[in-house]
């Protein structure tokens, strides 16, 4: 299984997130708040609410916008708070069950964005998600899933690689063990 | 001449007036096949695509089942669904959608579907104005021009040009440095997405299992167009339906790959239904657009277009490409697919002109990750344009009255070669014509045609073998037979050492490519009769060429062109399957390296690919082993398997300038190389390489692979 975190941490390197492993959701307050200045937009997701990352953040320091409805804050987000159901070694990959407007908000408005990922949760490629894709849509009729590699990218202009073009400049991919062994769940 | 080659010469000529636009794409297709092959280093590209292949036939074939899968798993997901027949019914379907919601913005991720159908002109008139989000897009929506490449649409551009554009919108002088170009747009576009009121997409696959849609992008703005507006509206090219999840899979796992060299992109986006937005649910469109897919799918010899999956490879690799760019070399879609989907999505007439412009290089073919056999399929609409448009008064004749014929064909070039004379001053080598032909002759040499062809003089060859392991029929085809006769007595010399002995059926023609790459099938179907029926006659073990486009007619077209004609078929199958080039015979049938070792003078020789040659016939490595073996010192040229730019008629007269440039950069690689030598197989890249070499009055001789084995027996 290290292999995989290996691996995984290689690849999401390699397109460009940052990667950091911490203890625990008070070390990940710490380093949010290391990170950014303004504001953060937490959506509600089930990890979050099971070990109090909104308390996390806010004892850490940070200016919290937490979810309900995330639309009036997002424009002006500094960051967005976000789990990953599960990573994909192979190419760095962070997939996002997005569902729920708020992750979505939270993933693409503003310009840094925090994965946490519970590294028991890293397939090895795009081939072992399909069986995981079947099972969301067997348990859910809608949804928006998003496999995300890196920050926002463009090569637009005379083909130089330029960062952060719509979506983030900045992906943090944060593995923190204990969070969650549900392939499902972010 | 007619309006629209008038306009389509224009084109060219500002084109290739324009060199800073080709240095920018001929950097971008050497990147791309090192960051492309980067990509795939851990990965069986042949098998992926042979994968996609079959995948994308099962669809065509079963598509109307899976359209109404789709559908029904689209509608049970909240989503209308629309099926549209022609880019019209597309577009008023979504601009009444605008006119009903009272749209005044839209917002767009980027959609060659929408290209296709012209949607930003049929919103604006229905009072909403489209604005493109994907970087390239927008560049180009602001210079009011149209993407020069499906994945890359405003590679044509420069910094300066996309500063001078971005300044007229902000109002204040934008300086002319990438990094902050990309935040204008991120500044500028921001507020777009917060106020529109319908985003629009496309789609990557639509996975008929789920009613899901797919999207495979890097900015991150489709992501936001998707989300932020209350009505979202994907367009959808049939073509791209795909039956499971699995099958999604496997095209999001090739697409970046060949795309662009990338593993994955930074954002595959999966949405099924109508997902919540704000306190609501989103209205979810999804349009899907035939507008001449099905047409293409009834095609037997196109229909494989339907597999592609808009990866803009072939446009990447394709030496026409970089020379003239997407703006001349195709219409909405562009490069090669783009001739075959511009046939059939907006007519024959918008594709009559490109359609020429390949130089069949077949460079395409050898990347497309759906396997598509792209210059045959072009090759084929030459032939319809043939029909519907006729090829040419001076080609009709010269090949249904005089090539058919092959005892007049063969009087009428004799009697050239006497004509020739004043210009040829007695030499091999034509180096300037008079009056109307001079430019023929402004940027290469032309060979003159012999005084006395090969089949003239190949009964006086003096064939020293005694008990035949083998005994072979040449097919010379007409350049080895009337342009370099010596070749022929060279491949008997080379054989007779290797122990097989070489005839020569009087009764060969012409191979037909001539005719066929024109347009005009009807004479290449008599001349593949004429030729299975010589080169049988004699019931030789096998029969060599030295051209390998001679060989791609033996092999591959007679066998096509013959193969519903009981009396014919059999016998083409047999004569393809006896066919081979002489150099592969030598290697693969021979073992006959070895016989030549270290016979060769030191000679630093650089080796040319020809395109036939290596992607027709998968012939490359024993042309080098033979080198090698017999002692030159090879060294490899850069691009060793670019086109020269020869294409038979392509550099005569349908696109010569196109094809000086293509050789230019031939010359320069063969010269940067090193090599005193350069060595072919194929004596239509002798004529243009040798011509252009000789020119230049380069120091650097041209040779025929089998001229040079020939000269390894000539040494003391």
């Amino acid at each position: 299984m290290s292999d995989l975190v290996d691996i995984f941490s290689s690849s999401a390197r390699k397109a460009g997130a940052e990667i950091c492993r911490l203890p625990d959701t008070e070390q990940v307050g710490e380093y949010v708040r290391e990170c950014v200045g303004g504001s953060v937009l937490l959506p509600s997701f089930a990890t979050s609410g099971r070990l109090g990352l909104a308390a996390a953040l806010t004892n850490a320091g940070c200016t919290v916008a937490a979810g309900g409805n995330l639309r009036p804050a997002a424009a002006g987000a500094d960051a967005g708070v976000t789990g990953a159901n599960f990573g994909i070694a192979e190419t760095g990959t962070v997939v996002l069950e997005s569902t729920l407007e708020d992750i979505r908000l939270a993933s693409t408005l503003p310009p840094k964005h925090f994965v946490l990922l519970d590294p028991r949760k890293i397939i090895v490629d795009s081939l072992a998600a399909n069986e995981l894709l079947r099972r969301f849509h067997q348990k859910q009729s809608r949804n928006y899933l998003a496999y995300i590699t890196g920050p926002s990218r463009t090569a637009d202009i005379e083909r130089v690689l330029t960062i952060g073009v719509h979506g983030p400049k900045e992906l943090h991919i944060l593995l923190v063990e204990g969070l969650s062994d549900d392939f499902l769940e972010m | 001449m007619k309006e629209r080659t008038r306009q389509y010469k224009e084109r060219i000529s500002r084109a290739l007036a324009s060199p800073r636009l080709q240095e920018a794409l001929h950097q971008f297709g050497d990147a791309y096949v090192v960051s492309r092959s980067n990509a795939f280093a851990d990965y069986d590209f042949e098998q992926m695509r042979a994968g996609i292949a079959a995948m994308k036939d099962g669809v065509r074939e079963n598509r109307e089942a899976l359209l109404a899968e789709f559908t029904s798993n689209a509608e049970a997901a909240g989503a209308k669904v629309f099926f549209a027949r022609t880019a019209d019914e597309a577009n008023a379907y979504i601009a009444d959608l605008a006119r009903k919601r009272g749209v005044k913005k839209v917002v767009k991720s980027k959609s060659m579907a929408s290209e296709e159908t012209h949607l930003n002109k049929a919103l604006a008139a229905a009072g909403a104005r489209a604005v493109e989000t994907d970087l390239g897009e927008w560049i180009i929506q602001l210079a009011g021009q149209r993407p020069s490449h499906m994945v890359m649409p405003a590679i044509h551009m420069f910094r300066d040009e996309v500063a001078e554009l971005f300044s007229k919108v902000t109002g204040r002088e934008e300086p002319e440095e990438i990094e902050h170009l990309v935040e204008v747009a991120r500044e500028q576009l921001r507020s777009e997405y917060l106020a529109a009121d319908m985003g629009i997409s496309g789609a990557n696959v639509a996975v008929a299992e789920t009613g899901g849609i797919a999207l495979v992008t890097n900015e991150g703005n489709a992501r936001l167009a998707t989300t932020l507006p209350k009505v979202h509206v994907a367009l959808v090219g049939i073509e791209k339906l795909v039956p499971t999840l699995e099958d999604a899979t496997d095209v999001v796992r090739i697409l970046p790959k060949n795309a662009t060299g990338q593993a994955i992109t930074s954002y595959v986006t999966w949405i099924r239904g109508a997902v919540p937005c704000g306190d609501e649910e989103k209205e979810l469109h999804i349009v899907l657009l035939d507008n001449g897919r099905s047409a293409l799918a009834e095609s037997p010899h196109c229909r494989d277009a339907l597999r592609c999956i808009k990866c803009g490879a072939c446009a990447n690799v394709c030496p026409v490409y970089q020379t003239v760019g997407g703006h001349v070399f195709g219409h909405i879609y562009i490069s090669a697919i783009g001739i075959i989907l511009t046939a059939f999505f907006d007519g024959l007439d918008k594709a009559a002109e490109i359609v020429r412009a390949c130089i069949g290089c077949r460079a395409c073919v050898a990347v497309c990750p759906s396997k598509i056999d792209l210059e045959s399929i072009i090759l084929h609409l030459r032939e319809s344009i043939g029909e519907e448009e006729g090829i040419g008064a001076g080609k009709s004749l010269v090949f249904k009255k005089i090539m058919r014929n092959r005892t007049l064909f063969h009087s009428m070039i004799r009697a050239a070669s006497l004509l020739q004379k004043p210009v040829t001053r007695g030499e091999r080598t034509i180096r300037h014509l008079p009056l109307f032909f001079s430019g023929l002759t402004e940027w290469r040499t032309l060979p003159a045609i012999a005084e006395k062809p090969l089949r003239a003089v190949f009964g006086d060859l003096p064939q020293k073998v005694d008990k035949p392991r083998h005994r072979v029929a040449f097919f010379a085809g007409c350049a080895n037979d009337f342009l370099y006769p010596e070749l022929g007595g060279d491949l008997v010399r080379v054989m007779n050492h290797l122990g097989v002995e070489v005839t020569f059926p009087q009764k060969q023609n012409c191979c037909g490519i001539p005719a066929l790459y024109s347009g005009d099938k009807e004479t290449a179907v008599e001349l593949a009769e004429q030729n299975v029926a010589a080169m049988l006659e004699g019931d030789p073990d096998y029969v060599l060429t030295t051209c390998p486009t001679c060989t791609m007619a033996l092999q591959r077209d007679f066998v096509d062109h013959l193969k519903d004609n009981p009396v014919w078929a059999e016998k083409a199958e047999r004569l393809a399957g006896i066919t081979m080039d002489a150099s592969k015979f030598i290697v693969d049938v021979l073992d006959g390296a070895e016989t030549f070792k270290g016979l060769a003078a030191p000679e630093k020789v650089t080796y040319h690919d020809s395109c036939h040659l290596k992607r027709g016939a998968g012939v490359w490595q024993q042309p080098r082993t033979l080198l090698e073996t017999s002692g030159r010192d090879l060294v490899e040229m850069s691009h060793a398997d670019r086109c020269c730019g020869f294409g038979g008629s392509y550099s005569f007269t349908s696109h010569p300038n196109i094809a000086r440039r293509i050789l230019g950069d031939k010359i320069d690689d063969i010269e940067k190389s090193g090599a005193a030598c350069v060595a072919m197989d194929c004596p239509g890249c002798m004529m243009q390489i040798r011509g252009g070499l000789e020119k230049k009055g380069s120091a650097v001789r041209t040779a025929h692979t089998i001229e040079l084995l020939a000269e390894t027996l000539d040494q003391p």
